[in-house]
Formats: C-alpha cells, sequence, structure tokens
C-alpha cells in the first residue's frame, strides 16, 4: 500500500512516516501544496493523509484539484480545524474521513486501513485468536475448550478485539464501538470492563492474548 | 410652567441620535411654553379690562337714560327741568364728557346738552341708531373724538306721544386707560422675551447635570477601570434608574472581565502542569544512558500527560465553539429511556468496581428532541462525577420523565455532598470543590461546565441541591419538543 503524507509541521510528518512504515506501508511525505502536486503527479498513491493548513497552497484547494483531475487516491483529511462547516466541506469535496488533531496514531492508523480495506469477503462464522474461540452466531466463546462465561457487553467487546486482532484499539474507539458512547469520558470506564473481561478470558489461562498499550489503549493478538 | 418630563426627554434624545444638545433643546421648549403662557395671560387681562371698561360706560349711559327718561315722564312740559338735567351731568364731570339731547315726537330737538350739536349731529345720531336698532354703538366725532352711543324712544306721559332721547359719554379717558396698559403689556412680553430664555438655560442645565456626570463615567470606563462606578445617590428619580441601569451593566462587564481572566490564568495553569510532566519526564530520561524498559517507561508516561491534555483542548475547544453564536444542535427525536440505560450500560462495570448501585428510573415511551451525542455526554459527566463522588455502598439514581412539554432528567447520589459555599460554583470551568482530589482522580474540572452549556444549548434548565455527607441531586429540565425558535447563544 502506498501512502503519500501531505503536513507541513516535520515532527508531524516524521512521525507518521515512521508510524505507518512500520504498520507496512511505503510512505512518501510532502511538506506544502505544490509537493504535493509534484508527488501526486509523478507516482500512484492508495491513501493521501493530508493537513488542511499549508504554506502555498490550502489542504483544500489539493482536494479540489484531486478531484478534478480525476485521481482516484483516498483522503483522510487531518487537521486542528475541527468547526463542523469544515468538516462538512471537507467530506463534499471527497475527503474519505476526517480526524482532528490532537488524535491517536493508533486511531488515524485504524481509519487508514478502514479506508483501504478491500470489500470484506465473508466474515467467518467462528474467529479464533490462538486458543480462543469466538462464535459470533452462536454468541458464545471459549478458550482452550473450555467456555466462557461472558455478559453481552463482554461478548461484543470480545468480538471488536477478535475482528480488529493485532490492531490497537483506544478507549474511544472500544467505547463508541461496544456502548455507542461518542465521549470517552475522563475515567477509566473502558479500563474497567477491559479489565472484567480479562479476568474471565486471560487472567486463567498462561498464555495471556490481550495487551495493555499504556496511554493508547489495548490490543488483542496472539504473542507467538 | 409647561415643562416636558425628562423620560420624554430622553425618548426624544435617543430618537435621534445626533443633533443639537438636550439642555438646548430643552431651553427651547422652556422658553417658548413659558413665553406664550405670559403673552396668553397679558392678552387675558387686557382683553378683561377692555370689557369692563365697556360694561361701565354702558352701564352710564343706561342710568342716564333712565333719569332722563324719568324726568320726560313724570315731567313732560317742563323742558327747563331737562335742559338742567342734561346740563349739570355734563357739568360735574371733568374728564368724561356726557351728553344728553331730547328729541320730540317732531323731530325738533327740545334739550340738548352744550356742544353735543358741534360733536354729534342729531341727525347722524338718528342714522346711526336706525342702523343699530337700540343696542348702544360707538360713533366719532367729526374731530375724531370716539363715543359711546344709546338712543331710545321714552313715553312722555301725555298721550301716547314718544320723545326721542340721545345719550352719548365720550371714551378718551377708557382708551388712554387701555393704551397705557398696552404698553405695560409690551414691556411685560419684552422682558419674558429676555429672561424665558436665560432661566430656561440656567434651568436646563441643572437639569441635565446628571446625565454629563453619567457620560463622564462612561467616557472613563474601560477595561482596566471597569471598577469605576456612578454614585447613584441624589439624582432624580429618571436619572437614577439609568445610573442604576448603568452601573448594573458596568458590574455584569467586570464579572465577566474577571471571569475570562481567571479563566485564561486557569487554562495556562492547567497546562503547566502535563506540560511539564511531560518536560520533566523527557529531561530526566534524557539526562543519562538507561534501558530500553526505562525509556518504555518514560515514553508512556509522555504519552499519558499528552492524551490528558488532548482531552483538555477538546474540552476547552467544546465549550469555547458552543459559546459562539449559531445553532451547534444536531437535534433528533430520541428515545430518552434508551439512552439513559445505554449510560447505565456504559458506566455499570466502573460503578460495581466501586461499589455503587447505579439504578435507572425510567417511565415507558419517555422520548424528546435533542442532541443526542451532547445529551449523551451531559449524562456520562454527570454519572462519571457522582461515582468518583460517591463511597462504596453509596448508590447513584438516574431518572427520566416527561412532563407535558418538559423532559425531566434527575441524577442523585448518596455521596460526599458539596458545601453550601461551594455549590454556586460548581458549574463554572476548572471548580473544583476539592482540589487535590480531583487531580488525581484524573478530572479536567471541565465536565459540570460542559454538562451546562449542553443543557443551555437545549435551552434548559439545570439545578442542583445538595447537602454534606447526604449527596447530591442535580436535575435538568429541557424541552420535550422541536423549537420553534433558533436558539441563541448560551449565556457564558
Amino acid at each position: 500500500m502506498k501512502l503519500l503524507v501531505v503536513e507541513d509541521d516535520l515532527k508531524t510528518a516524521s512521525f507518521l512516516k515512521r508510524g505507518f512504515a512500520e504498520a507496512g506501508f511505503v510512505v512518501d511525505t510532502a511538506a506544502d501544496g505544490p509537493a504535493a502536486l509534484r508527488a501526486l503527479q509523478s507516482a500512484a498513491f492508495d491513501l493521501i493523509v493530508l493537513d488542511l493548513m499549508l504554506p502555498g497552497m490550502d489542504g483544500l484547494h489539493i482536494l479540489t484539484w484531486l478531484r478534478e483531475s480525476g485521481v482516484a487516491s483516498s483522503v483522510l483529511i487531518l487537521t486542528a480545524r475541527d468547526s463542523v462547516e469544515d468538516r462538512v466541506t471537507g467530506l463534499e469535496l471527497g475527503a474519505d474521513d476526517y480526524l482532528v488533531k490532537p488524535f491517536a496514531f493508533a486511531e488515524l492508523l485504524a481509519r487508514a486501513r478502514s479506508i483501504l480495506r478491500r470489500p470484506q469477503t465473508r466474515e467467518p462464522a467462528i474467529l479464533r485468536v490462538g486458543d480462543l474461540e469466538l462464535d459470533l452466531a452462536a454468541h458464545r466463546a471459549a478458550r482452550a475448550g473450555r467456555r466462557l462465561e461472558l455478559t453481552a457487553r463482554e461478548f461484543l467487546l470480545l468480538a471488536l478485539l477478535v475482528r480488529k486482532q493485532g490492531e490497537v484499539l483506544t478507549r474511544t474507539m472500544i467505547a463508541q464501538s461496544v456502548w455507542d458512547m461518542n465521549f470517552s469520558g475522563d475515567t477509566n470506564v473502558v479500563d474497567v470492563s477491559v479489565r472484567r473481561l480479562r479476568g474471565k478470558m486471560d487472567d486463567p489461562f498462561p498464555r495471556k492474548l490481550l495487551r495493555t498499550i499504556r496511554g493508547v489503549g489495548y490490543v488483542l493478538e496472539n504473542p507467538d | 410652567m409647561s415643562w416636558k418630563t425628562p423620560t420624554d426627554v430622553f425618548r426624544y434624545v435617543c430618537a435621534r441620535p445626533r443633533g443639537f444638545s438636550l439642555a438646548f433643546r430643552l431651553t427651547a421648549w422652556y422658553t417658548t411654553s413659558s413665553f406664550l403662557l405670559v403673552a396668553a395671560a397679558t392678552a387675558l387681562l387686557y382683553f378683561g379690562l377692555a370689557a369692563n371698561l365697556k360694561r361701565l360706560s354702558e352701564r352710564l349711559l343706561a342710568d342716564e337714560l333712565d333719569v332722563c327718561r324719568a324726568l320726560v315722564h313724570e315731567r313732560a312740559g317742563d323742558s327747563h327741568a331737562l335742559r338742567e338735567e342734561a346740563e349739570i351731568d355734563s357739568a360735574i364731570r371733568k374728564y368724561e364728557k356726557f351728553y344728553v339731547r331730547v328729541i320730540g315726537e317732531r323731530g325738533a330737538a327740545l334739550a340738548t346738552t352744550e356742544g353735543m350739536d358741534e360733536e354729534l349731529s342729531a341727525a347722524r345720531v338718528a342714522r346711526a341708531a336706525a342702523e343699530n336698532q337700540g343696542r348702544v354703538f360707538w360713533l366719532e366725532s367729526p374731530g375724531g373724538t370716539p363715543y359711546r352711543v344709546l338712543v331710545a324712544a321714552v313715553p312722555t306721559g301725555i298721550g301716547n306721544r314718544a320723545w326721542t332721547l340721545q345719550v352719548a359719554v365720550e371714551l378718551a379717558q377708557e382708551n388712554e386707560v387701555l393704551g397705557r396698559y398696552r404698553m405695560w403689556v409690551w414691556a411685560v412680553l419684552c422682558a419674558a422675551a429676555f429672561f424665558c430664555p436665560a432661566v430656561g438655560y440656567v434651568i436646563a442645565r441643572r437639569g441635565t447635570a446628571p446625565l454629563r456626570q453619567v457620560a463622564d463615567t462612561a467616557r472613563h470606563v474601560s477595561s482596566s477601570s471597569l471598577s469605576q462606578r456612578i454614585q447613584s445617590g441624589g439624582y432624580p428619580s429618571e436619572i437614577a434608574a439609568l445610573a442604576d441601569t448603568f452601573n448594573a451593566m458596568l458590574a455584569r462587564l467586570e464579572e465577566s472581565f474577571a471571569r475570562l481572566s481567571r479563566f485564561s490564568a486557569d487554562i495556562a495553569h492547567e497546562l503547566r502542569t502535563p506540560v511539564n510532566n511531560i518536560r520533566g519526564e523527557s529531561e530526566v530520561a534524557l539526562a543519562k544512558a538507561r534501558t530500553a524498559a526505562e525509556y518504555h517507561d518514560a515514553l508512556e508516561s509522555c504519552l499519558e500527560e499528552a492524551v490528558r491534555l488532548s482531552g483538555l483542548i477538546e474540552s476547552l475547544l467544546f465549550l469555547a465553539r458552543s459559546e459562539s453564536p449559531g445553532d451547534h444542535l444536531k437535534r433528533e427525536s430520541l428515545d430518552v429511556g434508551a439512552l439513559v440505560s445505554d449510560v447505565r450500560d456504559y458506566y455499570e462495570a466502573a460503578a460495581s468496581e466501586a461499589g455503587v448501585a447505579l439504578e435507572v428510573q425510567c417511565g415507558p415511551n419517555v422520548s424528546g428532541h435533542a442532541d443526542r451525542a451532547l445529551l449523551q455526554r451531559a449524562l456520562g459527566n454527570l454519572v462519571q462525577n457522582a461515582l468518583s463522588h460517591t463511597p462504596p455502598g453509596g448508590a447513584i439514581r438516574l431518572a427520566a420523565r416527561r412532563s407535558g412539554e418538559r423532559l425531566e432528567i434527575e441524577i442523585a447520589d448518596t455521596g460526599t455532598g458539596i458545601s453550601p459555599g461551594a455549590l454556586p460554583h460548581v458549574f463554572d470551568r476548572f471548580f473544583r470543590a476539592d482540589p487535590a482530589r480531583a487531580r488525581i482522580a484524573g478530572g479536567t474540572g471541565l465536565g459540570l461546565a460542559i454538562v451546562r452549556q449542553i443543557v443551555f444549548l437545549h435551552r434548559g434548565d439545570i439545578q442542583i441541591a445538595s447537602e454534606l455527607g447526604q449527596g447530591t441531586t442535580i436535575s435538568i429540565t429541557l424541552p420535550a419538543a422541536e423549537p420553534q425558535i433558533k436558539p441563541q447563544p448560551a449565556p457564558c
């Protein structure tokens, strides 16, 4: 997957490049509008991560130019401007998603992946991570052959973690998809739920699947 | 004196932002009205006097006519007596000449006061009398002397013969009195024309002096001297009301400015701690070579602080945006019962961990028109707040009901409560009843401010009641139906 980061702040550009590169993307960067246009004319990108406030040329102009010249790349807007009008303008001009600074890199990565994800082949009825088995249709979870007694929300939480295995999920993302909460709140509400889930599906077993990424969130993966 | 009330004056001045000064207008009105009044009074007196003088001379004529009538009737043949009467009467009046003429039935003058024929001939008088038909009339002698004349037929007592009496009185005296009076009238009017503007100006200056003082104070008010006030004592009630209104406005401005600068200071302070932590942590980590685990730890700590900063910035931006004018709500009709139980679900694990019961009381079909995400956030903040102030074994009750056009949401806890002194400030930004404890709990001190802002955006009302050691109850009332009017910016 080839990705262009258009960002004038060198530090931001640098960590975005490293982060995406480590997640398996091929990353080019451009520090201003003209550089971005040159890059776009010389190569094809799957995704453009676009900062809106750029020297030389506004990000929205780049977006307009992209759409007018028929470039098919997906665009994820990244900006410190977060008024509703800005968002609407961005999305109307054909951006695929919008993320406001400051953001969690894990969330940016997740959104980039979800934009680039190809139309899914049908999800298998049973998901597996190591010795953990999740039967989505029957709402049953088992580990090492032993059935796990989970509440409905705990099952939803586990299903989310299993579906996104290997991806770091922030507390905000978890609160949104499990409880439909549009804010994360200040306390460790998600942490408590994760701790309870962990008590049932990880603590009794020697090999731990669910890992806490301090300051970011959680990731479920097979340690092997 | 006729005088516009200051209220009228105000309305007038307010209607025209620029133009002549208030003192000038007041002077003009005062001058005009008082001068007209003086003129009307003197004119009235003059005409009254003239009418009185006329009536007096008419009575004189009537009296004389009666005397002559009696003489003619009693002693018709005694022309000597008639002549005597006519002459004596005329003689005793030095200044007001008086004439009588008696005309017989054949038209010949039987008796005439001396000198009358030169002034008023019998034929002229008879002609004028025919025109005026028995009324008192006015006639001028060929020399220009004015006379008041009365002509009447009198029965003689001999058969039914009737004679004619012509009585005339000179008007020179009356005219002189009136002429002198007219002079006085002009003198008074001239004096009034001079004094009315002068007095009017003095009064207007005195009347508008408080206004100038108010304006002076207003001119000296700036953002750094908002503590200035107009002394409201000693002013007339209208100006005092203006001064009070102005003072109240100043007080509100001062309060807003104070709050704004306190807010900026608070922001700087709140930012200082996490920034300082990031800086310190990185500095210490870089001071010497460390193991990978130690670097990992330092980075994680920095990340936590950065996340805390992000949360703070997000909350501040939310508040700033919600206070700017415009409609920020994405209202939709929603099932409030479902929303409340979603919030309960979200916090249930945290509540049971904290040993606090989280109950929901919600009747069926509680629906309303509100911004779903914002309402969720408000309730979430409230539950979170209640959780952090309720000791194990306590309970939090979330209730929602529809009461007519109002949506009532109540959240009550059995927590530590808030002291009466702190109660009015709990919705202020960065206010913490117990600063040390709240910071450990990781709160930004903006949760309740955001709740209040969300309620205001919905044009609702929020109330808080609390008792130390007993618990706290927060009640929110929101309009349930879709509003007809566009929401105004919420008060800050």
